[in-house]
C-alpha cells in the first residue's frame, strides 16, 4: 500500500534576484510501515525533500499525495490536522518549547483536541517515557536534561498520536554514538509496530538499519538500495554495501 | 558609520520607531500646550484685572447705606488708595426680555449698572473701557457664548427698550461661578429703569498695597460698617476667573505626565528587547575589545534623533491645537499680556520632554556595561529560566483550554516582558476612569453637597426684598400641603459677630435652620443639632483657626454666647465664608432665606419649579439640575471635554502599544510558533494563544487600573476639586463608566489580532533551523 506518492517535485529558492533550483523533479513513493532513509551530500536537498513530502513547505510544481489527498490542494487547517494526527516529526535539534516541562511538551499536541481524555493521554505519555527511559525526567525543565534525553522526549511527542509516519531530519546528528543507537532502537521498535519512518542521515550506521536508502545529489534521487527489514543481524554487510554505493556515486 | 547603522536600524524597525516618535510628539504637544495655556491664562487674567482695575476688596450690601460714613472710613484708613460705591440694580429675570425670551430661568442675579468712574471698569472685547450711549446696552460675554443675545438684539427691561451694542468683560463676574451678572447701560437709562428692581451696593476699595488685604478686611469688619452681603477679595476674583480653564490645564498636565511615562516604558521595552536580540553580538564585540560605550553611543544617538523629531512634530501640533484651547480664555479674558512668553514656555516644556527622554535612555543603557562577554557568548540570552510559573502545568490543567493555558503560561513565565504591557494597560485604564469619574461626579446631583448646597431637587431664594420671613412662611405653608414635596428645609442667613482669640470681633454669616433634613457633606464632624452647636465652612474654620470640637463665641443681641463647633464643610457659595447653626434668633436682620425641597418623584422637578415660580414672584425658584448646570456648567463641560479626550488618548495608546508589542512578540517567538505548527497547531490556535495572553494581561491591567483609579485617582481628583473649595471628595458610582472599558477591551483585541497577523506567515521550514 502506497502512503506517499511524490511526482515530479520541483522546488527552487530565490536568494536576491537569482533563483536556484533545489529539487529538480523528484519522484518517490513510500509504503505504509516502510522504514526508509535519505542520504546525500550537504546541500543536496534532503531536508527540502522531506519538508516537501510532509507538506511543511510548499512546492513549485509536481504533486504529493498523502493517503490519496493532494497536499498542495489542502488548506492550512487541513494540513495542520494531518500533521497533528497522522505525522510525527523529529529534528536534528530537539524542538521543544522552553516554557513547558518535559511531560507538558510531550502531551502538548494531544491536549489540543483531546482534553477530555487527559488522564488517558497522561498514562500513554508516561508509558512512552518509560519505554524510552526518561520517566524520571517528566517534571524537569528542558534546560535541565541532556541532548539525547531531549531527543527521546521529542520522539515521544511525535508518536503520541500514533501517526502513520514519522519524519526524522538527522535525529541522531547531534548525539554521540551510544545515544544515537538508543534513538535508532526506539525508532525501530516504533516501526515494528507499523509506523512508517523516513530519516535523513549522513551516518551509514543509521542508514543501515533502514530497509530502503535513497541517495540524493544536486536535487535528484540518483540511486537506491534495498534491504530486508533489519532484525539485528548482518549489520556489517549492510554498512559495507552502503559505503560502496556512496563511493560509486561520489559522495 | 554611525549614521548608516542608525538609519538601517530605524528602517528595520519602522513601526517601533514611528510609534515611539508619535508618543514623544503627543507628550511634547501636551506639555507645550499646558505651558502655553498656563502662561496665557495667567497673563490674560492679569491683563484683564489690570485693565479693569478690579477692586482689591469688595463688600456687597443691600439695604440702607451710609455713604458718608464709608467715605470717612476710607479717608482715614491709611491702606486705602481709592474708594467707591457702585450701584447694582438687581432685576428679576422675568422682567428682562432679550429678543422675546425672558431670563426667568437664569439662576444668575442679573442686574444693571453704569460705567464706573475710578476703577472696576467694564471692558469691551478689545479690552477698552466702554463708553455707553443712551439707548444702548452691553451684555455679559457669557451670554454671547451661550447664544442668549447678539449685537443688534433688543432688550426690554420692565418695558424699557434698549439695543445691544456689544459685549462686556467683567473682571469680577465673568465666571459662571460668580452668581451675579452686570449689564451696562447709560446714566439716563439707568435712572429710567431704577424702579424695576432693588438696588444693591458694591462697596469697593483699591489698596495701596495688595498684600494688606487681610489687615484691611479686619479693619473694615471691626469698624462695623455696611456688611449685608458677601465679601469678596482680589485673590478670590482671580481664582473664580481661573477655575474652568485651570481645571482643563490640570487634566492636560496629568495626561501628559502619563504619556511621558508610557513613552518611557515603550523605550524600556524596545530597548531591552533589542539588547536581548543583540546579546550575543554585544558579547562578541566586547570579547574582541570594542567598548560598550561605543554601542551605547549608537543607541543614544538613535533615540536622540527620534526624540528630536517627535518633539518638533509635537511643537508643530501644539500650534494647530492651541487656538482651539485658547478660544475660551481669549473670549472671556482677552489677549494675554505676555503672549510671546508663551512661545518661550512652550519651547521650554518641549526641551524638558527631550532631556527627560535622553536621560532615561541613558539610564536604561547602563545595562550594556553589565553584559559579560563570556556569559553572552555561551548562552546567547540574558533570560533566566521560567521561574515562578513552574507549577502551572499543562498536565494538571483541567480548567483552561490548551490554547488559553499556553497563553497564560507564557505571561507567567515571562513576567518582566509583559510588565510593560501591564503597566501601559493600567495607565490607560487609569486615564479612562479618573477623568470620567471626575466628570460623572461633578455632574451628578449629589456633587453639590460637596459645594455647600444641600442635596435637593428645587431651590428657592428669597432675597433683596422686605418681609423675608413672612414670605418664607407663605411658601412653607404651601409646601406643607403639597404632597409631592417629601422634605424641605428653610435656611435663613443672618450676620453675627464672632469673637476671635485675640478679642477682636468679626462678622460671620450664619445659616439658621434645620441642617439635618437635606444635609451637605461634612468634611469633618457632623451637622449641628443642638442649640449650642455650630458648623463652619472650611474657609471660615481656617480663617478663625478653629477645629471641630473647639468652642467659639458669638455676640448675639449684645450678649456673648459659647458654641461648640460640630462640623466643617466645604462651601463655594457666598464667597465661601459661611456657618450653620440651629438656634432661633429675632435680634438680627435677615439677609436672605433659601428653601430647599426634595420631591417624592424627582422627575416632577421641572413642573414643580415652574409652578412655584409662577406662584411666588418675589422668590427665585430654580431646578437644582439647572442651578448646577448654570453655576458649574462651563467647568463641567471643560472636564467633560477633557474626559472624552482622555478616553480617546487612552484607547489610542493601548491600541498602539499592544499592536507594537504583539508584532515584536511574534518576531521574537517565531521559533516557538514554527515548532507549534510543526506538531499540528493551526494558525487560529496560535492566534487564540496570543489573544489569551492579551486578555490575561488586559484583565489584570483593568483590575489594577480600576483599583488605582479608585484610590490614588480619587485622591488626585480630590486635590483638583479641593482647589475650588470642596474637601472630603469621593467618586460616585456610575453605570456608564463601564462603557469605555468595553471599548478598551475591543481595542486591545483588535490590536492583538492585527499585531499577530504575521504569525500565520511564519514558515515552519524557514524557522526550524535554529
Ligand atoms: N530558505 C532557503 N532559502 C534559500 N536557499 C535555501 C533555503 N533552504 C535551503 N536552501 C538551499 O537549498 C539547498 C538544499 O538545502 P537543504 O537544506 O535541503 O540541504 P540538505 O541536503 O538538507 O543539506 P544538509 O545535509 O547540510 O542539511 C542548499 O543549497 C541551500 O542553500
Ligand atoms: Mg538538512
Amino acid at each position: 500500500m502506497k502512503m506517499i506518492i511524490g511526482e515530479n517535485i520541483v522546488k527552487s529558492f530565490s536568494a536576491g534576484n537569482e533563483t536556484h533550483p533545489v529539487l529538480g523533479g523528484v519522484s518517490l513513493k513510500i509504503n505504509e510501515g516502510e522504514f526508509i532513509s535519505i542520504m546525500g551530500p550537504s546541500g543536496s536537498g534532503k531536508t527540502t525533500l522531506m519538508y516537501a513530502v510532509s507538506g511543511m513547505d510548499s512546492i513549485d510544481s509536481g504533486t504529493v499525495l498523502f493517503d490519496g489527498r493532494n497536499l498542495s490542494a489542502l488548506s492550512e487547517k487541513e494540513l495542520s490536522d494531518i500533521r497533528r494526527t497522522k505525522m510525527g516529526f523529529v529534528f536534528q535539534q530537539p524542538t521543544l518549547l522552553k516554557n513547558l516541562n518535559i511531560l507538558d511538551n510531550i502531551i502538548l499536541p494531544a491536549m489540543r483536541d483531546n482534553k477530555k481524555n487527559a488522564a488517558k493521554t497522561m498514562e500513554k505519555a508516561r508509558a512512552l517515557m518509560k519505554k524510552v527511559g526518561i520517566s524520571e525526567l517528566e517534571k524537569r525543565d528542558i534546560t535541565e536534561v541532556s541532548g539525547g534525553q531531549l531527543q527521546r522526549a521529542g520522539i515521544c511527542r511525535a508518536v503520541m498520536s500514533q501517526p502513520k509516519i514519522i519524519f526524522g531530519d538527522e535525529p541522531t546528528g547531534a548525539l554521540n554514538s551510544t545515544s544515537a543507537q538508543k534513538i535508532m532502537d526506539i525508532l525501530s521498535d516504533i516501526n515494528t509496530e507499523g509506523t512508517a519512518v523516513m530519516l535523513v542521515t549522513h551516518d551509514a550506521k543509521v542508514a543501515a538499519r533502514t530497509e530502503r536508502i535513497m541517495f540524493m545529489c544536486d536535487g535528484s534521487i540518483v540511486s537506491e538500495l534495498r534491504f530486508k527489514k533489519f532484525n539485528g543481524t548482518g549489520m556489517e554487510d549492510r554498512i559495507k554495501a552502503i559505503t560502496a554505493k556512496m563511493r560509486e556515486i561520489g559522495i | 558609520m554611525y549614521y548608516r547603522i542608525i538609519r538601517n536600524d530605524m528602517l528595520k524597525s519602522k513601526l517601533i520607531t514611528m510609534t515611539t516618535m508619535i508618543f514623544v510628539a503627543v507628550a511634547a504637544m501636551l506639555v507645550s500646550l499646558s505651558a502655553i495655556l498656563v502662561v496665557n491664562l495667567s497673563g490674560s487674567i492679569n491683563m484683564l484685572m489690570d485693565q479693569a482695575k478690579t477692586p482689591h476688596f469688595m463688600q456687597m450690601h443691600s439695604g440702607a447705606i451710609d455713604t458718608r460714613r464709608l467715605a470717612d472710613f476710607a479717608e482715614q484708613n491709611s491702606l486705602v488708595d481709592e474708594f467707591q460705591v457702585l450701584e447694582f440694580l438687581n432685576v428679576d429675570g422675568a422682567q428682562i426680555v432679550i429678543n422675546g425670551n425672558s431670563l426667568a430661568d437664569s439662576v444668575q442675579d442679573n442686574g444693571f449698572t453704569t460705567q464706573s468712574e475710578k476703577f472696576d471698569y467694564l471692558l469691551d472685547l478689545d479690552g477698552n473701557v466702554i463708553t455707553v450711549f443712551d439707548g444702548e446696552i452691553y451684555i455679559p460675554v457669557s451670554y454671547m457664548k451661550d447664544g442668549t443675545g447678539k449685537v443688534g438684539d433688543t432688550i426690554s427691561i420692565n418695558g424699557k427698550k434698549l439695543t445691544v451694542a456689544g459685549f462686556l468683560r467683567d473682571s469680577q463676574m465673568n465666571s459662571l461661578l460668580a452668581s451675579s451678572k452686570r449689564f451696562l447701560v447709560s446714566e439716563n437709562d439707568y435712572a429710567a429703569i431704577k424702579d424695576s428692581g432693588s438696588t444693591e451696593y458694591l462697596i469697593e476699595f483699591r489698596l495701596k498695597n495688595m498684600s494688606e488685604i487681610s489687615t484691611f478686611e479686619t479693619a473694615y469688619t471691626s469698624a462695623g460698617l455696611e456688611a449685608n452681603g458677601p465679601t469678596i477679595t482680589y485673590p478670590l476674583f482671580k481664582m473664580l476667573n481661573a477655575i474652568s480653564d485651570g481645571l482643563m490645564i490640570a487634566v492636560l498636565l496629568l495626561v501628559s505626565t502619563l504619556i511621558v511615562a508610557i513613552t518611557f516604558m515603550c523605550i524600556h521595552f524596545t530597548l531591552l528587547a533589542k539588547i536581548e536580540d543583540d546579546y550575543r553580538e554585544i558579547g562578541v564585540m566586547k570579547a574582541i575589545g570594542l567598548q560598550a560605550s561605543d554601542l551605547k553611543k549608537i543607541y543614544l544617538v538613535k533615540y536622540a534623533v527620534i526624540a528630536a523629531a517627535g518633539c518638533m512634530l509635537g511643537f508643530a501640533l501644539s500650534f494647530v491645537f492651541r487656538g482651539l484651547l485658547l478660544e475660551n480664555i481669549r473670549l472671556y479674558m482677552g489677549e494675554s499680556e505676555h503672549a510671546s512668553f508663551a512661545f518661550v514656555f512652550g519651547i521650554v516644556g518641549i526641551l524638558i520632554v527631550f532631556l527627560a527622554m535622553i536621560a532615561y535612555v541613558n539610564h536604561v543603557l547602563k545595562r550594556f556595561r553589565k553584559i559579560s562577554a563570556a556569559h553572552a557568548i555561551r548562552f546567547g540570552t540574558s533570560q533566566g529560566k521560567a521561574a515562578g510559573a513552574k507549577h502551572f502545568r499543562l498536565s494538571r490543567n483541567r480548567l483552561l483550554t490548551t490554547n488559553t493555558f499556553l497563553g497564560v503560561k507564557d505571561v507567567l513565565a515571562r513576567k518582566s516582558l509583559y510588565a510593560t504591557m501591564l503597566a501601559v494597560l493600567i495607565i490607560s485604564t487609569f486615564i479612562i476612569i479618573v477623568p470620567q469619574n471626575l466628570y460623572n461626579t461633578i455632574s451628578s446631583k449629589s456633587f453639590i453637597t460637596y459645594m455647600g448646597i444641600g442635596s435637593s431637587d428645587m431651590r428657592i431664594d428669597i432675597q433683596q426684598t422686605s418681609h423675608i420671613s413672612e414670605k418664607a412662611a407663605e411658601i412653607v405653608k404651601v409646601m406643607e400641603r403639597d404632597s409631592s414635596i417629601s422634605k424641605y428645609a428653610v435656611l435663613t442667613t443672618k450676620t453675627f459677630n464672632a469673637k476671635a482669640a485675640d478679642g477682636t470681633e468679626q462678622g460671620i454669616k450664619i445659616e439658621l435652620g434645620d441642617h439635618s433634613v437635606l444635609p451637605v457633606q461634612y468634611s469633618e464632624g457632623r451637622a449641628p443639632v443642638a442649640e449650642d452647636e455650630i458648623a463652619l465652612s472650611t474657609m471660615n474654620a481656617d480663617d478663625l483657626g478653629i477645629k471641630v470640637g473647639d468652642v467659639m463665641t458669638l455676640v448675639i443681641d449684645g450678649k456673648e454666647k459659647d458654641f461648640t463647633v460640630r462640623g466643617v464643610y466645604s462651601d463655594v457659595t457666598n464667597g465661601g465664608k459661611t456657618a450653620k447653626a440651629v438656634f432661633s434668633d429675632d435680634s438680627a436682620d435677615i439677609m436672605w432665606s433659601v428653601i430647599y425641597a426634595k420631591l417624592s418623584d424627582p422627575s416632577l422637578a421641572e413642573a414643580k419649579t415652574s409652578e412655584y415660580a409662577d406662584r411666588f414672584h418675589f422668590a427665585k425658584v430654580s431646578h437644582i439640575d439647572e442651578y448646577v448646570a448654570q453655576t458649574f456648567g462651563s467647568t463641567i463641560s471643560s472636564v467633560g471635554k477633557a474626559s472624552d479626550t482622555s478616553i480617546a488618548v487612552a484607547l489610542m495608546i493601548a491600541g498602539l502599544v499592544i499592536l507594537l508589542f504583539m508584532k515584536m512578540l511574534v518576531a521574537k517567538d517565531s521559533y516557538s510558533i514554527a515548532v507549534m505548527k510543526s506538531v499540528g497547531f493551526t494558525d487560529s490556535d496560535i492566534a487564540m494563544q496570543y489573544i489569551s495572553r492579551s486578555v490575561f494581561v488586559l484583565m489584570a491591567g483593568m483590575v489594577l487600573g480600576t483599583l488605582l483609579a479608585n484610590t490614588l485617582g480619587e485622591v488626585l481628583a480630590g486635590a483638583v476639586i479641593s482647589s475650588f473649595g470642596a474637601s472630603s471628595f469621593q467618586f460616585v458610582d456610575h453605570p456608564l463608566s463601564m462603557y469605555p472599558l468595553l471599548l478598551m477591551i475591543g481595542t486591545v483585541l483588535i490590536a492583538t489580532m492585527l499585531g499577530t497577523w504575521g504569525a500565520g506567515q511564519i514558515k515552519i521550514a524557514a524557522n526550524m533551523k535554529e
